[in-house]
């Protein structure tokens, strides 16, 4: 058992254990069965409660959470989808917190992930030794759930094969698993209340591995979309940079020029836009808000240990090329042109920076 | 004793509480926020019209031109309080400024949001209820709650949000007045009871200043002796109802609201669930019945948790998105933001929308006195002598006609039937200067006049305010902008408002080609620079059209990627945006080093085609720019034989004059020709035939009298250019000789 103190990232329902524990305490509303929380008390986790010292973890409407915990508590899943970066896992963590109070029971989808890592596997020494029974049997995270009621994510499950995919459909239809392996009762395992599925798909994988179509029945789809206000995603950024670069031993906090511009130019690199409303052409890659904070603490880190102080413009264009463009030449003609056409002529002390700043970027 | 009630305009929980109020005090007088205008005609409004309907007035001076509308819907507080204040017996009154007043200069719905204007603290308790904007936190707060305390709820609403916000100036003014129509009604009443129906957002100001000593009589404003205007109603529509948005916004959805004014929040989910399927299953949309087992759960398991005791309109809403789409979206819920959907909303979303902000439209009692557009465009067309059938011919140049055609064209771009154009000039340069007109009497010329009534008083006023409507809605269609800007130019209606001219820059931002963009930038700049007999040379709105078309031609060249063959409408659109230069950069203020710098990027681009390669070294060329470089060594440098003909052909249609002035150049491209082997040369011919068909007939002329010059043949360059047979010919015949000659030297049979 890991010490939580060293713990890189503790889960959600260890993290946040005080909040959870209260929210139990004082919740006196009706809770579906298996539940770990009512759903007000489940919604005011995640939305937060600041009257109660409840923190508000997840930035986005809060009617989605309303409708992602109502999906929860009926007999479909709940499937999240949406750009990469959109804190999708990070939500569907919180809810699994909330739900069971446990958010480890998770699937990671890949092009390697096999139904053994989904439904159950053998310890074969015993296998060999005694046969098939339930003391050789080893079970994965959606028996795991179904048997204690607990809700289990399946990551990325579009990257996953679609034959794969399709062992979902009589857990989540019928709420029951065979084991046909076992004989007598122990071949049927009947999921226990509590039991559902969130599942996160990431629309840039969209046609990798399509779903089904009777599993995409059984599961109501909610998007999440990208921080819709500019003040919002600003002052996240803000946020998380500052945290970032606290941690990596910088004193001097992010300038908010910079990150204005940044920001900005995230957003309208992200959604072929500009604030103003022309149409231009989209980054390849993915220009989510998570990429903008690791952009933000990039050029805070160079700011500061090149020259000790909080980054300037030129930071930021370097940064962009790395972070931004990646290794795609294309991607690097298009911030280019960003920069020659449209930084040039902002109002702003950052603008103008920016676009003097255009000609470091390399190549 | 004063009442005051402080409402949300088009709010049905408000409105069966100013209902219920006046119906109890039975008060002698109902003072409401309104045009006080129109409180001589208060009788006009209560003749026995079909609502939606709207007070529509207009606005119009030396500096500024106004619209705006006051609607009237069967859930609004104010019209309650007139139908409830009539049968109560009490006197009724306006107490608002006037439409025309400066305080309403920027608005178009008078019963907006007042919220919206305010946001911070609206943001905070949307926050603090955990709820996505406005309207669901008033339906949370207002609409679906018991109406037990309503009042009191409401007064400590507006209270909260008016105690943190400074009021802005133009607030304030009202205020000033209102309270100033309160005082002197208070005055005449003594001890009878008045009840006050104004934005709650007004209240808490309200009952402060009422209660000052005073005895000041309120002006009632009359229009500036130097203005035209009025107020007049109109029928109204939900769907302009829902349209408004941004700082006009009300409150959304009309049609769900209307069933929750007659029926109660409850009845009106199920009717709003029915309105969505019906409205989905008529479009062919599969929905089943465990489908909307699913949605009418999940909508009533939202209302629960959400502690709503019926399903409110986002619970039906969400309820009915969680249910029904099975995909990602590309575009957020439009009910979690405010206003209209945005372009790429899923069709069932779109469909969800509508049927909540229904197709109900208004009608007004027949003995209602016309709007003034009515009369002036009768009186116009007397005037004009238009008033009978037949046909008329005009002549553009001759002062008279030119002022018939474009009253014809107001009426034609207003949608009024039986005016039609025959013939007449079709763009900006077309030459024509005559038009043919047929005139016909039509039955629905009146109803369609009373309709464009709502545009404006005089039927160029509506005419623009149109135009300025569909600049709106052209999106990126560059031509259909041209259509609208040509449409200004013929009804006679040169200047547009700032806010149309922001629209047309957007309109050219978002399109997405060069081509039709340098064909309407050419028609433009035309326009703005030569056109007397329309009058829009040097006008304002086509100097925003060509800035803006400059900067996106330029936008989109840099973006071009790879291709091969010239695109002759995309190099003429660079060739447009240096004449632009040439001839209005100066006026309009264009950014030249900006564009040579676009051009000299694209000349030296490895990616970008070879015609917009070459057009780039010839706009950079023919502006005379210093850092275009040598003429001789980019084209020897761009000399491949499978791009040689693209790269001139973008070099001649920006260049062409250069070419032919500059010495060397073509020795040059002559050297490059005859280096070229039998095969290169047939490659690069056709799109070396293509570049030179930019040059006019007797600037061949001049090529060829150089070329045989340079061999030292005496002779006439016309020989050279007429070929005996034709030229595709000729090149077949070439390639055959090419293939007959390797033939024989493989068979060893000729040496070579």
């Amino acid at each position: 058992m890991t010490d939580i103190e060293t713990m890189q990232r503790p889960p959600a329902e260890v993290r946040y254990a005080d909040e959870l524990r209260r929210l139990r305490e004082t919740d006196s509303d009706p809770r579906p069965p298996g539940w770990a929380l009512s759903l007000r008390a489940a919604r005011r986790f995640i939305v937060g409660d600041e009257r109660h010292g409840i923190s508000k973890k997840f930035v986005g409407d809060p009617s989605l959470i309303d409708r992602s915990l109502v999906s929860l508590a009926t007999s479909r899943g709940l499937m999240l989808v949406g750009e990469p970066g959109t804190a999708k896992s990070l939500l569907s963590e919180l809810l699994a917190a909330a739900v069971s109070g446990d958010s480890t029971l998770t699937i990671q989808g890949g092009a390697a992930t096999t139904e053994d890592q989904i439904k159950y596997s053998w310890n074969y020494a015993l296998l060999v030794a005694d046969g098939p029974s339930t003391k050789s049997l080893v079970p994965a995270p959606l028996l795991h759930g179904m048997s204690g009621g607990k809700v289990v994510r399946f990551e990325e499950i579009t990257r996953c094969p679609l034959e794969v995919q399709d062992c979902l459909l009589s857990p989540l239809s019928d709420r029951v698993m065979s084991v046909p392996e076992l004989t007598g009762a122990d071949a049927m395992v009947f999921a226990t209340e509590g039991f559902n599925i969130i599942a996160t798909a990431n629309t840039r994988d969209r046609g990798v591995n399509e779903m089904s179509s009777a599993l995409k029945r059984r599961f109501n789809f909610e998007t999440v979309f990208p921080i819709s206000d500019l003040a919002t995603e600003l002052s996240l950024v803000e946020q998380e940079a500052s945290a970032l670069l606290r941690r990596s031993g910088v004193t001097a906090a992010p300038s908010r020029d910079v990150l204005e511009v940044l920001v900005t130019a995230f957003r309208e690199l992200r959604s072929g836009q500009t604030a103003r409303g022309d149409s231009m052409d989209k980054l390849t890659s993915v220009m989510s808000t998570a990429e903008a904070v690791s952009v933000a603490h990039a050029v805070g880190l160079r700011g500061w240990f090149l020259r000790g102080e909080s980054g300037t413009a030129e930071d930021l264009v370097s940064c962009l090329a790395g972070t931004a463009a990646k290794d795609s030449p294309e991607d690097l003609a298009k911030l280019r042109r960003y920069l020659e056409q449209q930084a040039r002529g902002r109002k702003g002390a950052g603008w103008k920076a920016l676009y003097d700043a255009r000609h470091v970027l390399p190549g | 004793m004063i009442t005051f009630i402080g409402v949300r305009h088009h709010s049905p929980a408000c409105a069966r509480l100013v209902r219920e109020t006046i119906e109890e005090l039975k008060p002698a007088y109902v003072l409401v926020e309104g045009p006080v205008e129109m409180n001589a005609r208060i009788g006009e409004l209560l003749l026995g019209h079909e609502l939606p309907i709207a007070v529509f007035s207009s606005y119009k001076d030396g500096e500024r031109h106004h619209a705006s509308w006051a609607p009237f819907c069967d859930y609004s507080p104010e019209w309650t309080a007139l139908t409830a204040g009539r049968a109560a017996g009490a006197q009724l009154r306006f107490i608002d400024l006037p439409a025309w007043h400066p305080a309403f200069s920027e608005r178009r719905n008078r019963y907006a949001d007042a919220e919206q204007r305010y946001a911070e603290v609206v943001d905070r308790l949307c926050r603090e209820f955990s709820v996505d904007n406005v309207d669901t936190l008033w339906d949370h707060l207002f609409e679906v709650p018991d109406p037990d305390g309503l009042a009191e709820r409401l007064a400590a609403y507006f209270d909260l949000l008016r105690g943190e916000a400074e009021a802005g100036e133009d607030d304030v003014a009202r205020e000033a007045y209102m309270a100033s129509w309160i005082r002197k009604v208070r005055r005449e009443a003594g001890d009878r009871p008045i009840v006050v129906v104004t934005g709650g957002f007004h209240r808490p100001a309200l009952v402060r200043l009422a209660a000052l000593p005073g005895d000041d009589e309120p002006v009632v404003h009359a229009l500036p002796a130097d203005a035209a205007g009025g107020s007049y109603l109109v029928p109204y529509s939900f769907r302009r109802l829902d349209s408004f948005d941004g700082y006009q916004s009300g409150m959304p959805s009309p049609a769900y609201y209307q069933h929750v004014f007659e029926a109660g929040v409850d009845t009106a989910a199920s009717r709003l669930t029915e309105a969505v399927v019906t409205r989905l299953r008529d479009r062919k949309q599969r929905l089943s019945t465990a489908d909307l087992i699913a949605a009418t759960t999940s909508g009533q398991a939202l209302a629960l948790v959400r502690g709503h005791r019926h399903r409110s309109r986002t619970d039906v809403l969400d309820g009915l998105v969680s249910a029904l789409l099975d995909e990602a979206l590309d575009v957020p819920l439009p009910w979690s933001a405010r206003g209209t959907p945005a372009p790429g909303t899923h069709p069932v979303v779109v469909e969800m929308v509508a049927a909540l902000s229904g197709d109900r439209v208004g009608r007004l009692h027949p003995e209602t006195p016309a709007p003034p557009l009515v009369h002036h465009a009768t009186a116009e067309l007397e005037r004009h002598g238009l008033d009978s059938d037949g046909a008329r011919k005009l002549d553009l140049a001759r002062d008279r006609d030119r002022e018939v055609s474009r009253v014809l064209h107001r009426l034609r771009i207003l949608g009024v039937p039986g005016f039609t154009r025959q013939s007449g000039p079709t763009t900006g340069i077309d030459p024509e200067p005559v038009e043919q007109w047929t005139i016909a009497r039509d039955d629905l010329r009146l109803p369609a006049l009373i309709e464009a009534g709502g545009y404006g008083a005089t039927i160029d006023e509506a005419a623009g305010a149109l135009l300025a409507e569909r600049v709106t809605d052209v999106g990126g269609d560059v031509e259909k902008l041209a259509g609208v800007l040509f449409d200004a130019a013929l009804a006679g209606i040169p200047e547009l408002s700032g806010r149309v001219l922001d629209a047309v820059g957007r309109a050219v931002g978002a399109t997405p080609e060069m081509g039709p963009l340098g064909r309407v930038l050419d028609v433009v700049l035309a326009l703005w620079r030569h056109d007397r007999l329309l009058g829009t040379a040097g006008s304002t709105p086509l100097g925003v059209v060509i800035g803006a078309s400059v900067e996106r031609i330029l936008w989109l060249a840099e973006g071009v990627r790879g291709g091969a063959g010239a695109d002759l409408p995309r190099i003429g659109a660079l060739a447009s945006v240096r004449d632009a230069l040439v001839h209005a950069g100066k006026a309009l203020d264009l950014d030249r080093d900006a564009a040579l710098g676009v051009a000299a990027r694209l000349a030296l681009s490895a990616e970008a085609p070879p015609d917009l390669r070459g057009a780039g070294f010839g706009f950079g060329w023919s502006l005379g720019s210093s850092d275009a470089g040598d003429p001789v060594r980019a084209i020897r440098g761009a000399f491949a034989p499978s791009t040689a003909g693209d790269w001139l052909a973008g070099l001649f249609a920006l260049a062409r004059e250069e070419v032919l002035q500059a010495g060397g150049v073509l020795d040059v491209l002559d050297e490059a020709v005859d280096v070229m082997g039998d095969g290169d040369f047939l490659i690069a011919l056709p799109a070396l035939r293509q570049a030179f068909e930019f040059f006019p007939p007797r600037e061949r002329d001049t090529i060829a009298q150089h070329l045989l010059g340079r061999r030292g043949i005496v002779g006439h360059s016309r020989a050279l250019l007429r070929l005996a047979a034709e030229p595709e010919l000729v090149a077949e015949g070439a390639e055959l000789d090419g293939r007959v000659a390797e033939l024989l030297t493989r068979e060893g049979l000729i040496t070579t």
